[in-house]
């Protein structure tokens, strides 16, 4: 399997100071890891370093080919912009426009496939404002998917979504796992969900990040001692 | 004016309702990004550090002819030469308007709720321009139509600086405009697709100072506060998509502008507050609008 992203010894933080530092990773096709990990542990900037929105403070980042598709908390993002939903997920596309140049047919068709793949074919004139959170995200989704990625990384994806939303964006995940061989990585809180989707996690504390099984990780046990000593508390 | 006809009355105000026109067609339009971005208080504090700017060119224009010198012209040359003077003071209208647009972003960033930054901000600008005016020796009248929005005075050089301006800003955000719908709507995402938002975020804040300094010093603070905020409030509530925003706003500028242009030659009234006060109309319907996204 190809490496798509690969830290060696990289640290990332905010004005100097590392929040995450000596890490050593590779993400490859084919992945599917989870990063967790107790509150102000280093998870969010591990997660904005991978993105690139971070640069590194030390070590080396090396993105081959790398096309991230990216699908932010939807809390982030401003109702009062009066955007419908094919608007929103057209902006995938965005990054291979300049100018004036407008979408083009192709474009256009992807836009509204991606919209149909995450189930909002009926809703792609709809206010993205009006939708309601598990429809954002999946939204989301379809804009990340047009930009055409090899890797996904999602920020919180499922929370504050009632369970049957949480299930349908997972099932969706995986069909996009299995199927287009996407990379996926993503932020999560939610234990219990994590356990079936990801294969591996991403351990974030003091610093450091460990990679591990999820199920050896994720296990309710082991999860205890790990949070029990990073002095936080298990929030699922 | 009850002696003289319409089509009279047009054609010696023409460069003035012109002046005003051009502004309506471009300003909504920058309202309209104020508006989403939630900084609707850059359009009214903005034109206000304008003006000081502006009042300030005149109570140091003598000083800078006397030390430093302005083309080799006179105090009273300059004073008459409608380039020189509203050149000198368009360039310290932008240094405010850039001033206090990096004062209000850097305050942003550091947090604190944003209208009383703004509030604050708009009341230093008023003092300063009263301050100015109280030192400026000369122009009081400039200042004085200035600041009550009477540009009936505007001429065919005033109007070829605001067209070159609003032309600039208008180019600017019909080339830049998705990806600064983007940038404000999710500055990560913009990133991750290869915009560079920092740059297009200083774009834009150039955008912002170079319609507000130029319609401050012609068309005078009331009129660009008017323009940049009111229109682009009554659209929202019709629009559905970032073109409709921007499409609303700049007709309900426009239709504001031939309005208060009408009712300023008809009862004689200053022209900038007449068009603002037209524009107000269009709040009332806004009202009843579903909110449509």
């Amino acid at each position: 399997m190809s490496v798509l992203v690969r830290l060696e010894q990289a640290a990332f933080g905010y004005n100097g100071r590392p929040v995450v530092a000596g890490v050593d990773l590779e993400v490859r096709a084919g992945d599917f890891l989870g990063i967790v990990g107790p509150n102000g542990g280093g998870k969010t900037t591990l997660f904005r370093g991978l993105l690139g929105l971070l640069p590194p403070l030390a070590g080396r980042v090396e993105r081959s080919a790398t096309r991230i598709g990216y699908v932010p908390q939807r809390e982030s993002l401003d109702p009062i912009f009066p955007l419908r939903v094919e608007d929103v997920v057209r902006m995938g596309a965005y990054g291979q426009l300049s100018g004036l140049r407008r979408l083009g047919r192709a474009q256009r068709a992807a836009a509204l496939d991606a919209i149909a793949r995450v189930g909002l074919a009926d809703k792609a004139r709809a206010g993205f404002a009006s939708l309601s959170g598990g429809e954002r995200q999946r939204a989301l989704l379809a804009r990340a998917l047009l930009s055409r990625p090899n890797l996904l990384l999602l920020d919180e994806p499922t929370s504050g979504v009632d369970r049957g939303a949480q299930r349908r964006i997972l099932d969706l995940l995986h069909e996009i796992h299995v199927h287009d061989g996407l990379a996926v990585l993503l932020v999560s809180h939610q234990i219990g969900l994590l356990r079936e989707a990801a294969r591996e996690v991403l351990w974030v504390a003091d610093g450091r990040v460990v990679r591990g099984s999820a199920a050896e990780y994720l296990a309710p046990e082991r999860l205890d001692r790990l949070y029990a000593a990073s002095g936080t508390e298990d929030e699922d | 004016m009850e002696d003289i006809g319409w089509i009279e009355r047009i054609d010696l105000f023409r460069w003035p309702l012109l002046a005003a026109l051009l502004a309506a067609l471009v300003a909504p339009a920058v309202g309209a990004f104020l508006y989403v971005r939630r900084t609707s208080f850059h359009g009214i504090v903005l034109p206000q550090f304008a003006a000081a700017g502006v009042v300030f060119s005149y109570a140091i224009l003598g000083w800078w002819i006397e030390t430093i010198g302005l083309g080799g012209l006179t105090l009273e040359e300059a004073l008459h030469d409608p380039h020189a003077a509203s050149t000198f003071g368009l360039a310290w209208g932008a240094a405010f308007t850039v001033a206090g647009l990096a004062a209000l972003v850097w305050s942003g960033r550091r947090g604190g709720p944003e209208a009383a930054r703004a509030a604050a901000a708009f009341a230093v600008a008023s003092a300063l321009v009263l301050v100015f005016g109280r030192l400026s020796p000369i122009g009081r009248g400039q200042v004085d139509q200035l600041l009550q929005g009477e540009s009936l005075g505007v001429g065919v050089h005033d109007v070829e600086v605001l067209a070159g301006a609003l032309g600039l800003a208008a180019a600017c955000l019909a080339w830049f405009g998705r990806d600064l719908v983007l940038t404000s709507f999710d500055r990560e995402t913009a990133v991750v697709l290869g915009k560079n938002a920092t740059a297009l975020e200083g774009l834009f804040h150039g955008i912002v100072a170079l319609v507000v300094s130029a319609g401050t010093l012609i068309l005078g603070p009331i009129l660009v506060f008017g323009l940049l905020v009111v229109p682009a409030l009554a659209a929202r509530p019709w629009a559905r998509s970032m073109h409709t925003f921007v499409g609303l706003s700049v007709a309900f500028g426009v239709a504001s502008a031939f309005a208060g242009e009408a009712a300023s030659l008809e009862w004689d009234l200053p022209l900038g507050p007449a068009i603002v006060v037209a524009s107000a109309l269009f709040l009332a319907p806004a009202r009843f609008a579903r909110n449509r996204s």
